[in-house]
């Protein structure tokens, strides 16, 4: 079987004892991603809940180098760690950024963007949860509309649509830029496969289940993620260059609020006052789906 | 007290003779920035990561000529800013390559997050600085830029000439692989950067024998035993951390001096932390400067022979016994009159604070004098003018050519 597809992994390349919360996406991401990857690795990490995951001195939580750096410069120190590798003829060994999305979407977007632009050979993967969780739960220009976190002064929850950052990133044209969700591991797995083995800039952005920042239930995790893919909120597609794919189409259109109402963080969205919101989303949500479907249809 | 020009003073320099005064080195003519750049070509830096910011431009512009001429074989990488030109730097340190680049006033500021870390990391590099300040827009020579960044764990040296500054990035990257304690190699602004002067360019086999291949150290990757670098440090551990970097950092004087001798049995050109000029029981008064200021005090002194002058090449570690030893021979009453080319929002400058520092417990009457920021030109005149100020027992800390 190719190693995508084993699920279940024998061949552990973390070890155990990851210091998420229970049902965090963070440490079965990596959990993944290692298996898969292997050891011949070197993984740049800037300052996100992975970076207390992976374990305090002298604990290391991956079978393979890793480096912290700073908040907002992870490509950039990739981007020295790659040329590093490469001069001492390492051409083989992957490099990857573990990011959340304040380190992705705000703070290091401009790094990003200029290593993505040179076209650098660096596996980028975001674990999107939708906030600075880290730090514990603020708004990022990733948290969804109509969602609470601590810095919405009055409402509480958030009035601002967050960014595309895949519109942003397939602007740069890349090789390889995918979305995927640990409630599809197949497809995740296969994603994480074909990224290792393109050459230059890929990105894999990832929704990353947070129940203390979504305000869910620990284990509903994996079926939240599911929902979130079947009511087309987070939607499973690959960018190559200018060519969008569609992974995943739901059978049945099943409406975004079956998936927000298992999260506290949409909680006030389901008041008479604020229902409306719901039917933005929706109407977002049906926008957005229709454009990648032309955009994989061209 | 004006001493008139005597006929002997001029005697010493002779070109012809000067024109085999370094074997195996050829003279030319070169602006500071370029020297700079020669440096890093003669000390085979790999990894260039390049921003640009005036009046630094020119380094990394010459760095790229020499890539694409074959001259230097480099990773030469165009970056987004110079937070990213530092982080990855930090990188390239780590995966084990010696590491060259430079930058300027706001670039410096702007990379301030991540001096520390490259410090923290004990991570091996040279960086130049060319001086400038900080917006309102100003691009001309002032030391607030790596004045503001002393405390950020970075040795810091300044140079008087543009020949100080190549000979000193060579020793930088001796001392930064001995020490594992990055270093910056600060030049002044169109002074040095844009100025031409005689340079004695050494050949490559010259610099190879002296500075070898770089090892991997403590903190470099190795693909066979890996490890995590800069992760959560619980305080016990950051406590020790600060420890054994503070236990480097009271080695750098020595090892600095060290290899300024070697230096000058290598090249023939010997080079000291400090550098006292006619500092004797008799010098009523010295100035203490940084860069490029010494040369025109050089000047002004050679008038009045009681009077003296430290120059400063070693900034960070501030070197604390080097400074003492130079003023031991002065008497109790001599005065110490401070030329600062930088403001850092305090009373004092820079190199007043640490010249306090370093001579704490001693009695000289110490004169601080801001005197050139935002690049304001510091003429013999101005030097004149503080040494005149300095014998009146002005404020401790006064500016000159101000109204
Ligand atoms: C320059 C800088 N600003 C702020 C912080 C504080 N900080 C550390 S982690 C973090 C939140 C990270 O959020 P995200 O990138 O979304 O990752 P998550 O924790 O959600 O996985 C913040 C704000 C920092 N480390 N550096
Ligand atoms: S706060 Fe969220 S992202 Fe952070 S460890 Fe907990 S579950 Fe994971
Ligand atoms: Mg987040």
């Amino acid at each position: 079987m190719k190693p995508a597809l084993e699920f279940l992994i024998k061949d552990e390349k973390v070890y155990s004892g990851a210091l998420s919360c229970r049902g965090c996406g963070w440490s079965l991401l990596v959990r993944h991603l290692a298996s898969i990857l292997g050891e011949d690795t070197v993984y740049v990490a800037p300052a996100s809940c992975f970076s207390i995951i992976s374990g305090p001195y002298p604990l290391q939580e991956l079978k393979a180098n890793l480096v912290h750096t700073v908040f907002a410069a992870a490509p950039a120190t990739a981007t020295g760690v790659r040329a590093a590798l490469d001069r001492q003829g390492k051409k083989d060994t992957t490099v990857v950024i573990l990011a959340g999305d304040g380190g992705t979407f705000d703070i290091g977007l401009q790094a990003l963007s200029g290593a993505a632009a040179r076209n650098e050979n660096l596996l980028y993967i975001v674990n999107n949860n939708g906030a600075y969780m880290n730090t514990g739960i603020q708004s990022s220009t990733a948290t969804p509309y109509g969602a609470v976190t601590t810095t919405n002064p009055g409402e509480g929850f958030k009035r601002a649509w967050p960014k595309d950052l895949m519109g942003i990133i397939a602007a740069h044209n890349l090789p390889y830029a995918a979305t995927a969700s640990l409630a599809f591991l197949e497809d995740l797995r296969q994603k994480v496969e074909k990224a290792k083995n393109t050459k230059g800039f890929r990105l894999l952005m990832i929704d990353g289940p947070c129940p203390p920042g979504h305000k869910t239930d620990p284990a509903m995790s994996i079926h939240i993620g599911r929902l979130a893919v079947e009511t087309r909120l987070f939607p499973l597609f690959e960018v190559e260059r200018q060519d969008y794919t569609i992974n995943y189409r739901p059978g049945k259109n099943i409406p975004v609020e079956e998936c927000m109402k298992h999260q506290g963080r949409f909680k006030q969205l389901f008041r008479p006052e604020n229902r409306q919101m719901i039917e933005e989303v929706q109407a977002h949500t049906d926008r957005y789906w229709m454009r990648l479907e032309m955009l994989a249809g061209m | 007290m004006k001493k008139e020009n005597s006929p002997n003073s001029i005697t010493l320099e002779e070109p012809f003779l000067e024109s085999f005064k370094y074997p195996r080195h050829v003279q030319m003519v070169m602006k500071g920035n370029y020297a700079a750049a020669e440096a890093a070509r003669l000390c085979r830096a790999g990894f260039i990561p390049a921003y640009p910011i005036t009046p630094q431009t020119t380094i990394v512009e010459r760095l790229s000529e020499l890539v694409s001429e074959g001259k230097l074989d480099a990773t030469y990488i165009n970056m987004d800013s110079e937070h990213s030109v530092f982080a990855a730097a930090m990188g390239a340190a780590i995966g084990g390559e010696r590491v060259f680049t430079a930058t300027a006033g706001q670039g410096l500021f702007y990379a301030h997050e991540v001096l520390q870390a490259i410090a923290h990391f004990r991570l091996p590099m040279v960086v130049c600085n060319v001086g400038r300040p900080s917006i309102p827009w100003n691009i001309w020579s002032d030391q607030s830029d790596s004045l503001s960044q002393r405390d950020t764990g970075w040795i810091q040296f300044y140079g008087e000439s543009s020949q100080e500054v190549l000979d000193t990035i060579i020793q930088a990257y001796v001392l930064t692989e001995r020490i594992q304690i990055p270093v910056m190699v600060v030049l002044d602004a169109f002074y040095q950067s844009h100025t031409s002067e005689n340079i004695w360019m050494p050949d490559q086999n010259l610099a190879d024998r002296f500075l070898p291949p770089i090892q991997a150290g403590p903190m470099s990757i190795d693909m066979k035993q890996p490890k995590s670098f800069g992760g959560l440090l619980p305080p016990e551990y950051y406590n020790k951390m600060n420890y054994s970097f503070w236990k480097a950092m009271n080695k750098v004087e020595a090892i600095a001096e060290e290899i300024g001798i070697d230096f000058g049995a290598h090249f023939g050109r010997p080079y000291s932390n400090v550098e006292a000029v006619n500092i004797g029981p008799k010098t009523r008064l010295i100035l203490v400067t940084l860069s490029s200021i010494t040369s025109t005090a050089r000047g002004v002194i050679r008038d009045y022979p009681e009077i003296g002058l430290l120059k400063l090449r070693l900034f960070k570690p501030f070197p604390r016994e080097a400074v003492r030893q130079a003023l031991a021979p002065l008497s109790r009453d001599a005065i110490v009159a401070i030329v600062e080319r930088n403001f850092l929002g305090d009373r004092e400058g820079g190199i007043m604070q640490e010249m306090k520092r370093a001579l704490y417990g001693s009695d000289y009457k110490m004169y601080d004098f801001f005197a050139g920021t935002g690049g304001k030109d510091v003429p013999p005149e101005t030097i004149e003018k503080i040494i005149h100020r300095a014998f009146q027992q002005p404020e401790e800390a006064t500016w000159v050519d101000v109204d």
